[in-house]
């Protein structure tokens, strides 16, 4: 298992770290958008929004907004 | 248009699988030959039919979704009369054999970069009427509209990245097992973006109008959108198992593409649960059953594509029909179906009418549906079959089996699947019948619908 995750530190190139930072922020921007997503305090803000494609059909005649 | 192309795209579609089964339907003519037609079918289908739909639905949702109109109608005009120019030259330089021989991307250069165009333009007039919008919030279907639209910009740029050496022709600047892996990059992440996440924008926004419910669970819609945006652009990888592709980029394709199952699940789940208590209303409304059934599929496709990128199975699968049975149970039974089920919805709105005839959209949601399954399990058959034909070995250590043997014992499965793609056809036809029935229709009242919309 020690083979498997070795890693040759010295070769990374540049573009290896920019993929590998890039990955990394990424991932826990990820993790941060669950808890943000998941927590019971933004329940009532995030689904009040599953309206809004009620709130504004009536407006269109003609193609364009009155 | 959209429709006018589904008729079209599947028609040839038909005719070319209809060329496998009985060769002769080629007539010895280049321009006939599978090789030249099959790059035409699929970029009617998924371009032609796909783009129109995506272009015609993401700036109808906007406009509803943000409370403005369109930032720009010349610049809507230019990406509609922009995108057609295109398709007129798919059809007329394809068949000619003009091609950069790359998959689902195989339109010369003169042609890629008038694409690259109209698609910023597209994607400008979309951001630009969010930017000027009067909601605070960003619904989620526009979230989905501009994923697909950031990232195929820039994969069709890198993608399409060229050496011109004459006006129709040029040569990718990748080579090698590079070039495989920016083609497959391109190639699943065109599946992940254009047909995924902007129909899933498209099942957003007309799944909680057409069952007249609020989408079953935001926060899940949200959890969808970063989930498939931050896994989709691994999977590429594991179009390339048992290559010269080094191997842990396979495996790590083929762990990202099992992962996405939850997501695509979750997102399947939210759009059917949106029905939770209403489910009677899949017994009265066609439009509805069209988006619900695109659900199912979306389920079952997003299961089996995953399934099929893991080694063991993919060892199996790899180079056999099963491989174009899963393609066109997403391309079918998901993107045709959620997209005939806005377009349905749409005509209704816009022209402020009912269409011409239910039993007709009946008959199109039977006919898609039969269509899509006869096909599928067609090449389910043949694909396993080919699979186990080709690696059995006798005692002696030779193949049990010719190619040769393999394709002819292939035949009734072929025929199976010519037949299943013109019954799904029967159903766009129908379909393109009785919109124009309908918006004849509505033309011919013009008191009853003074009030119709037409953008």
């Amino acid at each position: 298992m020690g083979d498997y995750f070795q890693t040759d530190w010295a070769a990374m190139t540049v573009n290896d770290w920019v993929g590998l930072i890039m990955t990394v922020v990424v991932f826990f921007v990820m993790i941060w958008a669950y808890v943000y997503t998941f927590n019971p305090k933004n329940r009532d803000k995030l689904e009040a929004q599953r309206n809004i494609p009620f709130e504004d059909e009536d407006d269109f005649r003609n193609g364009e907004k009155k | 248009m959209a429709i006018v192309y589904l008729v079209v795209g599947t028609l040839v579609g038909v005719w070319i699988a209809s060329e496998l089964a009985w060769p002769v339907l080629n007539f010895d003519l280049a321009e006939l030959t599978f090789g030249r037609l099959r790059p035409l079918h699929t970029n009617a289908v998924i371009f032609a039919f796909g783009g129109c739909t995506l272009m015609a639905t993401s700036f109808y949702t906007v406009q509803r979704t943000c409370g403005v109109g369109l930032w720009s109608n010349k610049l809507a005009w230019f990406v509609f009369w922009g995108w057609n120019v295109i398709i007129v030259l798919a059809v007329i330089t394809l068949p000619l054999g003009l091609t950069s021989g790359k998959e689902y991307a195989e339109l010369e250069w003169p042609i890629d970069i008038m694409i690259a165009v109209v698609w910023l333009a597209y994607s400008f007039n979309f951001a630009m009427t969010i930017a000027i919008r009067k909601t605070s919030h960003i619904y989620v279907s526009n979230w989905f509209f501009l994923s697909m639209m950031v990232m195929i910009t820039y994969l069709h740029v890198v993608n399409s990245l060229a050496i011109p050496v004459s006006l129709f022709k040029s040569y990718s600047v990748f080579s090698g097992v590079q070039d495989a892996m920016i083609q497959w990059w391109w190639g699943h992440n065109a599946v992940g973006f254009y047909l995924t996440a902007g129909f899933l924008g498209i099942m957003y926004y007309f799944v909680p109008k057409q069952a007249n419910r609020p989408i079953f669970s935001y926060r899940l819609s949200v959890i969808h959108f970063w989930a498939l945006s931050f896994g989709y652009v691994w999977l590429g990888a594991h179009h390339l198992q048992y290559t010269a592709l080094p191997d842990w980029t396979g495996s790590l394709g083929a762990a990202v593409s099992l992962a996405m199952i939850i997501p695509s699940w979750g997102g399947a789940i939210n759009g059917m649960m949106t029905l939770s208590g209403a489910w009677d209303k899949l017994r009265t409304d066609y439009v509805l059953r069209f988006l619900i059934m695109s659900l199912a599929f979306y389920a079952m496709s997003t299961f089996e594509g995953p399934v099929m990128s893991a080694k063991t199975v993919n060892a199996l699968s790899h180079y056999t029909d099963w491989t174009v049975g899963h393609v066109h149970s997403g391309a079918l039974g998901w993107v045709a179906m959620v997209a005939a089920g806005a377009l349905y919805h749409m005509i209704e709105k816009l022209w402020n009418t009912k269409m011409y005839s239910a039993g007709l959209v009946n008959l199109h949601f039977w006919l898609a549906t039969i269509g899509t399954v006869v096909y599928i399990t067609a090449m389910w058959v043949s694909g396993i079959m080919q699979a186990l034909m080709w690696r059995d070995y006798t005692e002696f250590g030779t193949l049990t089996y010719t190619f040769a043997e393999s394709v002819a014992a292939m035949h009734p499965y072929y025929a199976m699947r010519a037949i299943g793609g013109m019954i799904y056809w029967a159903g766009g036809a129908i379909m393109l019948y009785n919109t124009i029935m309908t918006i004849r229709q509505a033309t011919a009242q013009p008191q009853s619908n003074a009030a119709a919309a037409t953008a």
